[in-house]
């Protein structure tokens, strides 16, 4: 194992002293140095994923397909797309970009106010000797936390008419996962920081977490005719869970979007109700011309038409608001 | 068949009591996390959980304790000094980056890094004296011999300011280089040392008024200073150069250097003043460089993000005139 961490470090640390550092001390941003190099180690773990994607994940859907290839095959090349802008960091550094200002007020202010959230370790030392148990339960707190922004993803008309895009996707896929709106990506990131700092999870967590918690939700888009058994359906997300999940609404069941919101854990479903499991194959995409039309549109022209969805979804609420 | 030998190794000096006698603590900043290893097999022994972004380790004026600097949970974990054991939380003490103590003992000083503060106080039960805000992230401090001023430098706007300790106010504050981080004074207590963590050297700066009265080019990103023993030579991390430079501070001028890779930041010598032990952040790792050949001869895994390093009961009271044991450093280039 830590021949294993030994070779990351030492490759992350010669992209930077090689790349990246004399950039960043040429230009006197020494203050950015450290954000720089985890963002290399960002980059390394994009390539990582995209890896285990394109030759792992992707193997399973060409021998145990749920759907077969069809003509709709064009529409997976856009989630590509959008799969490298985010796993190599082109979206996730103009979000960084956008929320770093925001996210450091909010955190020197509490800061400054004196406050300080305990880490769990505070209330159950016994975390702190054993590093699996403390990293699983920083992950199921992070994936509470991201059930209900899924959740209210779906509740409010606004934020659903930017994640409608993630569900437009008619041929979903193991690249489907990273098919986001950036307003919608900027929301979600901006919530989860806010929430990790609350709860203490540390940067070198948060990233393990990211990368684990992403990795499973791209192979829970998966084209994949698999079950992780009774139990293990209900352990773990699946490709067969989500896909209920993703499934186009029909007049027999008009909700069906509104369960498996889960990203890992499918325990918060059934805690709160929201779970379903049947092995019956669904069409997925939305029952809705205006958002289904995102299908066989560009990345450019998603991004576009999906924020002036967006855009009127929110404005007259606001008119609304400014009237009372 | 190394993990069976190093696993007997730990338990022997665990249970012997040794383990404490020999020991080196490192602050694992981006882990939330100290290790102690030891400093005779080179091992990491222990990793021991401690609030968020522990960056640096400070030694009471009475030598009995280890303070380290939990900064985001605005609190100094006390450790004994030869066991190591936990033995008390001071709270409230906000964003302690960089810490130290006065060569008196009577004041106990904090830079609140992230929070654009110096904080003063009495050091005799923590007691806040006064908190100067101040722009430009506040990093690094020395203090004069006669317990008067402390200096701070402030690493986002190029400055170093002073403040008096006993009025706690400001006595000045001027321009020195880019992004000033490690600062010590020098036993004449007539010249200050910064390094310039964004330039590719050193300043000397007048105590008196902040005014540079020469420079010395040592590598670039130079940043923590950490003094060889005799009074004269000291050792200098240069973070992007990758170097660690040997500066006779009577002729100014580098006599020495060694190649460290991956970001030497915190340095700590071993008390037979043979070996200095350096933290490489960027590698997970402390290196040991044998200080007369000037030569790294191990390299011993750690945590996330290694800052702080501390020989355990090497600390001893702060000698007067002598540099604040506020060990290690870190900047914005944290």
């Amino acid at each position: 194992m830590r021949d294993l961490i030994d070779l990351w470090v030492f490759t992350q640390t010669w992209i930077f002293e090689t790349f990246v550092g004399p950039v960043i001390f040429h230009f006197g941003l020494m203050a950015w140095y450290e954000p720089a190099f985890n963002a290399v180690e960002f980059v390394m773990l994009g390539v990582v994923q995209i890896a285990v994607i394109a030759i792992g994940m992707r193997f399973f859907e060409r021998r145990w397909p749920l759907e077969r290839a069809g003509k709709d095959d064009r529409l997976i090349l856009v989630d590509q797309i959008y799969t490298v802008l985010n796993k190599l960091g082109v979206v996730p550094l103009a979000i960084f970009i956008i929320t770093y200002p925001l996210v450091t007020a909010i955190e020197l202010s509490v800061r400054s106010w004196g406050f300080a959230p305990p880490r769990l370790e505070r209330v159950l030392p016994w975390l702190g000797d054993n590093a699996l148990a403390s990293f699983l339960l920083y992950f199921v707190l992070y994936d509470f936390a991201a059930y209900w922004l899924h959740r209210a993803q779906h509740a409010f008309s606004w934020w659903w008419a930017l994640h409608s895009l993630h569900h437009s996707q008619r041929r979903m896929t193991v690249w489907t996962d990273d098919r986001n709106h950036v307003v919608d990506d900027l929301l979600v990131t901006l919530a989860l920081v806010v929430f990790a700092q609350l709860v203490g999870v540390q940067p070198g967590e948060y990233v393990v977490i990211l990368m684990v918690g992403r990795l499973v939700e791209s192979w829970s888009h998966a084209n994949v005719d698999m079950s992780f058994g009774w139990l293990g359906n209900r352990l773990l997300v699946g490709p067969r869970f989500h896909r209920l999940h993703h499934a186009l609404a029909s007049a027999e069941e008009r909700h069906i979007q509104d369960h498996n919101f889960a990203p890992v854990f499918p325990i918060w479903d059934i805690l709160f109700g929201t779970a379903i499991y049947d092995e019956q194959n669904r069409p997925t995409g939305v029952d809705d011309p205006v958002v289904d039309a995102d299908n066989g549109r560009g990345w450019v022209v998603q991004q576009v038409t999906v924020f002036w969805r967006f855009a009127r979804a929110l404005v007259p609420k606001l008119r609304r608001a400014t009237a009372l | 068949m190394n993990k069976l030998a190093f696993a007997v190794i730990a338990l022997a000096l665990g249970a012997s009591g040794a383990a404490q006698a020999d020991a080196v603590l490192v602050l694992n900043s981006e882990e939330a996390s100290y290790s102690i290893l030891s400093r005779s097999s080179r091992i990491e022994l222990a990793r021991h959980p401690v609030g968020r972004e522990p960056h640096h380790v400070i030694v009471t004026p009475d030598g009995k304790e280890m303070l380290i600097g939990s900064t985001a949970t605005n609190e100094l974990l006390g450790l004994d000094i030869k066991t190591g054991e936990r033995k008390r939380i001071v709270k409230d003490i906000i964003d302690p980056y960089h810490l130290g103590f006065s060569p008196d003992g009577k004041w106990f000083v904090t830079a609140a890094y992230r929070l654009d503060h110096v904080d003063i106080f009495h050091a005799d039960g923590y007691r806040l004296a006064g908190r100067i805000f101040i722009d430009g992230l506040p990093s690094h401090m020395a203090f004069d011999t006669e317990s008067k001023t402390v200096f701070v430098t402030l690493q986002q706007s190029g400055r170093l300011a002073a403040f008096d300790l006993q009025t706690q106010t400001l006595k000045w504050n001027v321009a020195v280089g880019n992004a000033p981080a490690g600062i010590i004074m020098l036993p004449d207590n007539k010249r200050l040392l910064v390094a310039l963590t964004g330039e590719d050297g050193i300043v000397v700066v007048d105590p008196k008024d902040g005014g540079v009265k020469g420079t010395l080019q040592t590598g670039k990103g130079a940043h923590n200073f950490w003094p060889k023993g005799d009074g004269r030579h000291y050792f200098l991390s240069n973070r992007v150069e990758g170097t660690v430079s040997l500066v006779d501070t009577t002729d100014m001028k580098v006599v020495g250097n060694v190649r460290v890779p991956g970001g030497p930041d915190c340095m700590d010598i071993t008390p037979d003043g043979k070996e200095l032990w350096v933290t490489q952040r960027f590698l997970r790792r402390v290196a040991v460089i044998d200080i007369e050949q000037l030569k790294v001869v191990a390299s011993i895994p750690v945590g996330k993000s290694p800052h702080g390093v501390f020989m355990m009961k090497s600390g001893a009271v702060t000698p007067a005139g002598g540099p604040v044991r506020a060990v290690s450093t870190a900047g914005g280039t944290k």
